[in-house]
């Protein structure tokens, strides 16, 4: 009996040791994470704007909003969609994942993961397939959404601020996710930036 | 046992099997069970707020068992069977009937819900790791043999105190180190920094109070107490060192013999999730039923059976008065 128990703690230990994240094993939780950043960005939401749905494009030229009702999903799995997946940002365990590896946890995630999943992040991609899959709109549908948008504000508060406990005065800017076929931006003002892909293109931001 | 026995035996003998009687893992069972009908219909409800015949989401970033499976879309209507599928398994596990079987079938039913869940977006949540791992033990053991329907219809011969002791004390390890752990994840990828000024709660307090925006007047839409108290950073940088104090030590409560301390900190863990809960929307606040098994749960259940006879004596003589 004490074998059973100590293979089912060396399952489970062992698993936290190699920073293993698959369920049912896991090695951090999750809000573990917090990076050096000189100033905090948040999402400032806005739920009406949110529910009214994605502003979406057609082949066809035809604008419609595709909203939680019309995905069929609830509502917290949505305001991720809108509020990350659409800026390109991942679930936190992709962000956590890599960090402060130690020579073990790199052999592992290396030899049996692959890169770091922050190199290359393409969160917008899979929106935009999923839900052209879930509509079943196929590549040459003229159905098929080719271009979706989202809006957010965002709030930079200075870290000296925070530390004083002053929270009134975030710079606040609105920026809007265009996602395309053969592309992904970012408007910010009248600034129209690529969408950022790399590893460094969160730094900050708090979920 | 006799004393030259008892002194023979090892640290490890005396920690997993000397710590409960026999009838004690039935007990922890039932309460258990009853806790985790209303902890897991509460983490799985939201695959339910969705049209049960509408769209079949095709997910973004199925969770790794459904990419295994194939499974890469959701069929909403599989939910609303799952679901009452998954409490009857857990009533089942509560009241000891087909116990292991009950076990199976709530383990099969977390993976679909889970799976559904977190695969819509790829978050993959936390919620259910521990219970995961505390139902492995109680699969293991033989929870089924007392204090339940097929324990008192077969009329099956109780178990030995060891048998009942090493399942609970093991589940004890889990659930304290689950704390632990976290703090040592904290350091491990952040160090101190994690806690330095308001620390990442700060930062959670404010993210999270923002996210659905500010009503007209300026206030926060969602989570007000969180967006108040992101005000204080030295009361937050204070909370941090609790915190921290508190999944240091918390693995103390292991070699705690008295019930009473160990009430006090489980009580002090319940207010960290409810905290949680209420400043941050961090969905962990029915999580603290685990700690079920911290206690002699079957001189527990005799006291509040004695006690809810005393409140019905009364009422049973008044008439008679009358």
């Amino acid at each position: 009996m004490k074998r059973a128990v100590a293979l089912y703690f060396i399952v489970l230990f062992g698993a936290i040791l190699l920073r293993v994240d698959y369920f049912p094993l896991s090695w951090v939780p999750m809000y573990g994470a917090r990076e050096p950043a000189p100033n905090v960005i948040v999402k400032i939401g806005d739920k009406a704007e949110r529910e009214a749905g994605f502003v979406a494009v057609r082949a066809n030229g035809e604008t419609v909003m595709v909203g939680p009702d019309d995905l069929n999903i609830p509502n917290a799995n949505y305001r991720r969609l809108y509020n990350q997946r659409a800026f390109n940002n991942g679930p936190p365990q992709d962000d956590r994942e890599r960090l402060a590896l130690a020579p073990i946890n790199r052999w592992w995630y290396e030899t049996f993961v692959g890169p770091d999943p922050r190199l290359n992040k393409n969160y917008v991609g899979e929106l935009l397939h999923s839900i052209n899959a879930t509509f079943g709109y196929g590549p040459a549908d003229p159905r098929r959404i080719v271009r979706l948008e989202a809006s957010l504000r965002y709030a930079e508060f200075h870290r000296s601020h925070l530390d004083q406990g002053d929270l009134s005065r975030p710079e606040i800017d609105r920026r809007t996710a265009i996602i395309t076929e053969t592309g992904a931006f970012i408007r910010k003002g009248d600034k129209l930036e690529p969408m950022p892909r790399g590893i460094d293109s969160k730094v900050g931001e708090i979920e | 046992m006799t004393r030259p026995a008892a002194r023979s035996r090892s640290f490890v003998d005396r920690f997993l099997f000397d710590w409960f009687p026999a009838d004690s893992l039935g007990a922890v069972r039932f309460y258990f069970g009853l806790g985790l009908a209303i902890y897991l219909f509460f983490q799985f409800d939201q695959n339910l707020k969705v049209d049960a015949f509408g769209a079949h989401f095709h997910f973004t970033r199925p969770i790794w068992y459904f990419w295994l499976l194939g499974i890469d879309s959701n069929v909403p209507w599989i939910s609303f069977l799952v679901m009452p599928l998954l409490i009857a398994a857990c009533l089942c596990f509560a009241f000891g009937k087909w116990t292991k079987s009950s076990i199976v079938v709530i383990l099969l039913c977390i993976f679909y819900m889970k799976g559904v869940r977190d695969s819509f977006s790829g978050d993959v949540h936390h919620r259910e790791i521990p219970i995961f791992a505390l139902l492995i033990l109680f699969l293991l053991s033989k929870c089924g043999r007392s204090f339940g329907i097929d324990a008192r219809k077969h009329n099956w011969p109780a178990i030995e105190a060891w048998e009942s002791s090493w399942p609970l004390r093991a589940m004890q390890i889990y659930i304290a180190f689950f704390y632990f752990w976290a703090l040592v994840a904290k350091l491990r990828v952040s160090g101190l920094y994690w806690f330095s000024g308001g620390g990442r709660i700060q930062d959670t307090l404010i993210s999270r109070a923002v996210r659905d925006g500010f009503t007209p007047t300026g206030d926060v839409v969602n989570l007000s107490m969180g967006w108040d108290l992101a005000h204080h950073p030295q009361a937050i940088w204070c909370i941090g060192v609790l915190v921290f104090m508190f999944e240091l030590f918390f693995p103390v409560i292991l070699f705690v013999r008295s019930w009473r301390i160990r009430l006090g900190m489980v009580v002090g863990a319940t207010l960290f999730h409810l905290s949680n809960y209420f400043l941050m929307n961090v969905q962990f606040f029915l999580y603290p039923f685990v700690f079920v098994t911290f206690f002699d749960m079957a001189t527990f259940h005799r006291w509040l059976k004695s006690k809810l006879r005393l409140t019905r004596l009364p009422s049973r003589r008044a008439p008679k008065r009358s």
